[in-house]
């Protein structure tokens, strides 16, 4: 994090909240009761109130994750682009659907709100790295560098 | 008509991780002039009088905002530049903020010394996560060189909500609590950020303001329309050969950006601004693309005559009920009432009275929500029931066929069973 | 602070600057229904059935957290007003799910109340999955059926701004908003004690003291 003036973050307690409900999720794959009990200790909230903040945020999963969290873009310009093909493709090569994650804990599949990458649609991300221009067949590859 | 770049002018031609690339091609002398040769009233009446205007969705008057975060005295002022970037189709702060990202740290240094910002946050989303250390050592580039002394950046990363890139959920979200939207007043200008003065002004905006510094506001204010000054930069995608980040002047027509620049041909329709966004025929393509007439974020889907518009709103709608903060009833309850209406009329199973369902809904919505999501949410329903009116009876009319049809299916085995 | 001059339905009303058009209705006699405003508390502004047609405006205002202006032109029951808020009582109907013909409650319910004063019958919409949640009634103050909940809040503040005690927040996000305390569990007899005052401010049968027995 880039140094900041101390005055302007300590105006409100809370201000630290969301980055290290971040990082806890990074770490630890999701945000369980012990780090959420602990974020709300240490920011003197209460538990319901750190529970809320986490839920409401795609990216801070209160339940276990896999290793690897697929997220293949839903929205119209890579539906138009046939998306639900390459959605067919990771659901059969994982057998699993979106929202589940894969017996041997290596990978989350979920389908997500636009990320930013309309002119290489379809596409997904995979962790946080970009996946465009995908074709149901170029799936497997690709997951299989995550094997 | 060809690209107009201006706010673009930099990108592809310097090193985005090099600040040394990017002052030999004139960079930060806008900054050094406001510093030195400017009072920050001049500043802000430069860009007053550019007409600039806000390039996230709203396009309010860039210079007048500002100057009302000035005129009110409080003991810290901040700076947002909004990289939320998550309105449907709308990449152009991502090619910004990856080919240039000292035009916009530039455009922050000047806006801070004009509203007298001490603290500047980027909000970036978390999508955009490979651009976060890129960004944190474009600051620190900038800082080093010394023009970061009267305020500070920090780079902060939302974490996946695209309520967030709203002005009054943004700041809630920086403040550790949910991406909720407030009631407007107050506005951020007089009341924002841990309830000080606060701006809030997108990536593409903020790139304006050194080459106004530079030019002059006549120069500014000579290119685009009444209302609409300077170029647009447009993210392109959907049915069009040529995908991608095009820069034109205000007022340019939707043809020459879709079928002239992106390629297109064989238009149904395009829908303008992400899923809250106009949907408009192939026979408006001559529109020219202002606040005037249609605008939003500058994204363009292109849909060619294979399309199926209630698909189309469906997959609108899909994304406003996920991305619904929850907060206020007309959205929260609306967008689920309409998808379940557009699933049935996807499904076969439409009757005429989900078209008045929708007109009420979506009228009702428009007025009463709480924030523009949920206004905005009517936009492409209203939009296709004004266009399109007769795919919605063609669906209802085959629906009553299948209907028909199934249920005699239905009946026969039934009878089957018996 | 002085006074500003505003007109509501036709009439000049003049109120002390900074109040809001409902309060400034209310001093005067003119009704505006509410739903998650909490009277002295800072204004929610989440359920929308406030809202007021206010001259020059582009999208209606609500009532609750609108400050009046001098000069200001509000219509609080014009047709276009009713029609809106017909709407936002059928949306709340609609996901309003639980079983309220056996309640005794049900003249008690403010929801049930504003709809049959703006003649909004059985809601003609419908949802994919309802909020179905069972209801809980372990704590021994307060019973909880969230199915009736209509998410406005007003239980999460007074506990949070009224007593103070925080049990109680929003959790999840659109129409998956649920109000949760802990990690989305019961209310437990340690966190709640027998303040009673969620069940005072709840519009809908959602929160209720259990039957003794
Ligand atoms: C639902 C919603 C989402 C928005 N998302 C963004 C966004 O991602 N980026 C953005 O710059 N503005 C977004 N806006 C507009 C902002 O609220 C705000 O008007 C803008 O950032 C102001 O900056 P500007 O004046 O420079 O345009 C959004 C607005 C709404 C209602
Ligand atoms: S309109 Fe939608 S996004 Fe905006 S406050 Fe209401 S529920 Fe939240
Ligand atoms: S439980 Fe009652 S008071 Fe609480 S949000 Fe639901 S309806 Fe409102
Ligand atoms: S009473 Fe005003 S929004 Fe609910």
């Amino acid at each position: 994090m880039v140094p900041s003036k101390k005055e302007a973050l300590s105006e409100n307690g809370r201000a630290g909240l969301l980055p290290a409900l971040k990082d806890r999720a990074g770490r630890e794959g999701c945000l369980n009761r012990e780090s959420m009990s602990g974020l709300a200790g240490q920011y003197h909230l209460p538990l319901n109130e750190v529970y809320g903040v986490s839920t409401f945020y795609a990216f801070l999963p209160v339940l276990p994750t896999g290793k690897n969290i697929i997220r293949v873009c839903r929205c119209l310009p890579c539906h138009l682009k046939d998306a639900q093909a390459v959605i067919g493709s990771i659901k059969k090569e994982l057998g699993i659907a979106p929202g589940e994650t894969s017996g041997d804990g290596k990978f989350s599949f979920e389908l997500v709100s636009c990320i930013g990458a309309c002119d290489q649609a379809p596409a997904m991300m995979i962790n946080d790295k970009l996946y465009g221009d995908l074709t149901p067949a170029g799936i497997a590859e690709i997951l299989k560098s995550y094997a | 008509m060809a690209e107009k770049r201006i706010v673009l002018s930099k990108c592809g031609s310097i090193d985005p991780q090099d600040i040394g690339t990017y002052i030999a091609k004139g960079g930060f002398i806008a900054f050094i002039k406001a510093r030195d040769k400017m009072k920050p009233q001049a500043i802000i009446a430069e860009i007053k009088k550019s007409g600039l205007t806000g390039r996230g969705g709203a396009g309010f008057n860039t210079g007048l905002k500002w100057e009302l975060a000035r005129s009110i005295k409080a003991k810290a002022k901040y700076l947002l530049c909004n990289a939320d970037e998550g309105e449907v189709g709308t990449f152009k702060d991502k090619y910004i903020l990856s080919n240039d990202p000292f035009g916009l740290i530039e455009g922050m240094c000047i806006a801070g010394l004009a509203i007298g910002a001490q603290q500047a946050f980027i909000y970036l989303r978390n999508e955009y996560h490979f651009l976060y250390d890129p960004l944190v050592r474009a600051v620190g580039q900038v800082r080093e060189k010394g023009y970061l002394k009267h305020m500070d950046i920090q780079v902060f990363e939302g974490a996946g909500a695209y309520i967030c890139g709203e002005e009054s959920a943004l700041m809630n979200s920086i403040e550790g609590m949910r991406g909720e939207s407030r009631y407007k007043p107050p506005y951020p200008p007089t009341r924002g950020l841990w309830g000080l003065p606060t701006i809030i002004n997108n990536v593409e905006t903020l790139m304006n303001v050194p080459h106004i510094i530079n030019n002059g506001a006549a120069w500014f204010s000579a290119m685009g329309t009444g209302r609409s000054k300077g170029t647009k930069v447009f993210s392109v995608s959907g049915d069009v050969s040529r995908p991608g980040v095009y820069e034109l002047e205000m007022g340019s027509t939707l043809r020459e950006l879709v079928v002239g620049l992106a390629g297109a041909d064989d238009l149904k329709a395009v829908q303008i601004g992400g899923a809250t966004g106009n949907i408009l025929p192939a026979s408006m393509l001559d529109t020219p693309l202002s606040h005037e007439t249609y605008l939003g974020s500058g994204a363009v889907v292109a849909l060619n005559s294979g399309r199926d518009i209630i698909d189309v709103v469906q997959n609108d709608m899909h994304f406003l009920n996920d991305e619904s903060c929850g907060k206020c009833t007309p959205c929260r309850e609306g967008t689920e009432v309409m998808l379940e209406i557009f699933g049935r009329l996807a499904r076969g199973e439409g009757h005429e009275g989900d078209i008045n369902s929708l007109d009420a809904l979506a009228r009702a919505m428009a007025v009463s929500s709480l924030c523009g999501l949920g206004q905005a949410a009517a936009v492409p329903v209203l939009d296709s029931l004004r266009y399109f009116y007769n795919d919605y009876i063609d669906r209802i009319n085959q629906s009553h066929f299948l209907r028909s049809y199934l249920g005699g299916e239905l009946f026969k085995s039934e009878e089957g069973i018996r | 602070m002085g006074n500003v001059n505003v007109n509501i339905d036709g009439r000049k009303i003049r109120v002390r600057e900074g109040s809001t058009i409902l309060e400034a209705a209310t001093a005067n006699g003119i009704t505006i229904p509410t739903l998650c405003h909490i009277k002295g508390q800072v204004p929610s502004g989440v359920c929308r059935v406030c809202v007021v047609e206010v001259e020059g405006s582009r999208t209606m205002m609500g009532a609750c957290h609108t400050p009046v202006a001098e000069g200001m032109v509000i219509h609080s029951k014009s047709p276009k007003v009713i029609a809106v808020r017909k709407v936002i009582v059928e949306l709340l109907l609609t996901a309003h799910t639980g079983d309220c013909v056996n309640d005794s409650n049900a003249e008690n319910c403010a929801l049930h109340n504003l709809a049959s004063d703006y003649e909004v019958g059985a809601p003609h919409f419908n949802v994919r999955n309802p909020r179905f949640y069972p209801a809980e009634e372990s704590n021994p103050y307060v019973k909880r059926d969230m199915s009736k909940c209509i998410l406005c809040r007003k239980c999460v503040k007074v506990c949070g701004e009224v007593v103070r005690k925080d049990v109680l927040s929003i959790g999840y996000r659109g129409f998956r908003s649920k109000v949760v305390s802990g990690f989305d569990e019961a209310l437990t007899a340690e966190a709640c004690r027998d303040c009673l005052k969620c069940i005072e401010h709840c519009p809908t049968g959602a929160l209720s003291a259990p039957a003794r027995v």
